[in-house]
């Protein structure tokens, strides 16, 4: 097991993490003050926060969308992802 | 005669949910005799409040910044009861609006929360079943720098998320790792479930909240939420002294264990997970 894998399955193919409503987020960086994992940047300019590592995100989890204030920060549905993963682990199975 | 409440609620008043707040606040406290702190005021004077906070604190959050909560926290206050009105608002499928003047329909709806607020924690059928869940525990322990990391060997099954479900005949036991009330920190408030939900596998059963962050406890198992341990909204410090075993949270009656268990990890597994996560851990 290593960090790139999450129930077995890489990373990089589960589609968990926060999306940024910029027409909500008003850059008080409460999500990025919170988030342990480096998920968050802060940049320069207009746009003063993105979403720089997506896989650092813990899967299932949405601790940062509930210290934002303005609710600008959603993630995909569990069900979904949960059903997603599955998938792959059957896939793998396969291969 | 109703218990007597102190409330704390935000203050938001150029957002929609601080009036809404305020509803609520006004409503609990003159249902309940209580006590109304201000935030404000009780930021710059807190000894106005010292006899309010004698009693049972219940935190009213407008918002996800939860100043209510932290003003609270930075004074060493313990939360008996809270509510964060745009998660409860949202729940119900509702939500605040853009509004500073309550409508009549939210007003309603802050009459309904306060009365939920006040309106005594149920009781759970935990007692018939604690002696399964009684055994005692033997722990694998992880060590790096000065933290100790345990992990139950034997009964237990995790998730990725480091939080657990303790099996004994067709129940399940959920709660969150050592590691996990490590990373959070001393714990101010346990959020339990309704007795009686439907949790899916990798729901969310519950929430923990330090000053440092709010964390969702996810179900490693499906089934039916029987009982909940009312123990820890009164200390939560019990999930950090002994999070395995006095400090569970809720109670399944399961559904799918043998289908969930394919997604789950042994106390083996997890042992491995945890010696990988502690080599860079950084609380």
């Amino acid at each position: 097991m290593s960090d790139d894998t999450f129930m077995g399955v890489p990373r990089e193919k589960i589609p968990w993490y926060p999306t940024i409503d910029y027409s909500k987020c008003d850059f008080c960086m409460e999500c990025d003050k919170f988030c342990p994992h480096q998920v968050f940047a802060r940049r320069e300019g207009e746009v003063k926060l993105v979403v720089a590592n997506p896989t650092n995100c813990v899967v299932f989890c949405r601790a940062c969308a509930k210290t934002c204030g303005p609710d600008a920060l959603s993630f995909p549905g569990k069900p979904q992802t949960i059903e997603l993963i599955k998938q792959l682990r059957a896939e793998g199975g396969d291969g | 005669m109703a218990e007597r409440f102190a409330v704390l609620p935000c203050n938001g008043l150029d957002k929609a949910v601080g009036p809404l707040a305020r509803e609520i606040a006004l409503a609990v406290v003159e249902a309940c005799q209580g006590e109304l702190i201000c935030p404000v005021l009780f930021n710059n004077l807190p000894e106005r409040y010292a006899k309010a906070v004698e009693l049972p604190l219940i935190v009213i959050d407008g918002c996800g910044t939860r100043c209510a909560t932290k003003l609270a926290g930075e004074h060493g206050l313990k939360t008996a009861r809270k509510l964060q009105i745009a998660e409860a608002l949202k729940l119900m499928g509702e939500s605040s609006g853009e509004s500073l003047t309550p409508d009549a329909q939210r007003l309603a709806l802050c009459r309904l929360l306060a009365e939920r607020l006040l309106s005594a924690p149920e009781e759970g059928t935990a007692a018939e079943s604690e002696a399964a869940f009684a055994e005692p525990v033997e722990y694998a322990t992880v060590t790096h720098d000065k933290f100790i990391f345990r992990i139950p060997m034997k009964g237990y099954l995790f998730d990725e998320n480091h939080c657990w479900a303790h099996i004994a005949g067709n129940r399940a036991r959920v709660g969150i790792a050592d590691y996990m009330q490590q990373e959070l920190g001393d714990l101010t408030f346990c959020e339990l479930p309704q007795i009686g939900a439907e949790v899916e596998q990798f729901g969310e059963i519950g929430s923990v909240e330090s000053v440092k962050a709010v964390s969702d406890i996810i179900s490693p198992v499906s089934g039916r939420v029987v009982a909940v341990n009312a123990a820890v909204v009164e200390a939560p410090e019990l999930i950090n002294e002994d999070p395995y075993v006095r400090g569970w949270v809720a109670e399944l009656e399961f559904g799918e264990l043998e289908s969930d268990r394919a997604l789950l990890l042994d106390g083996e597994a997890y042992l491995a997970l945890v010696r990988q996560k502690a080599a860079d851990y950084r609380p």
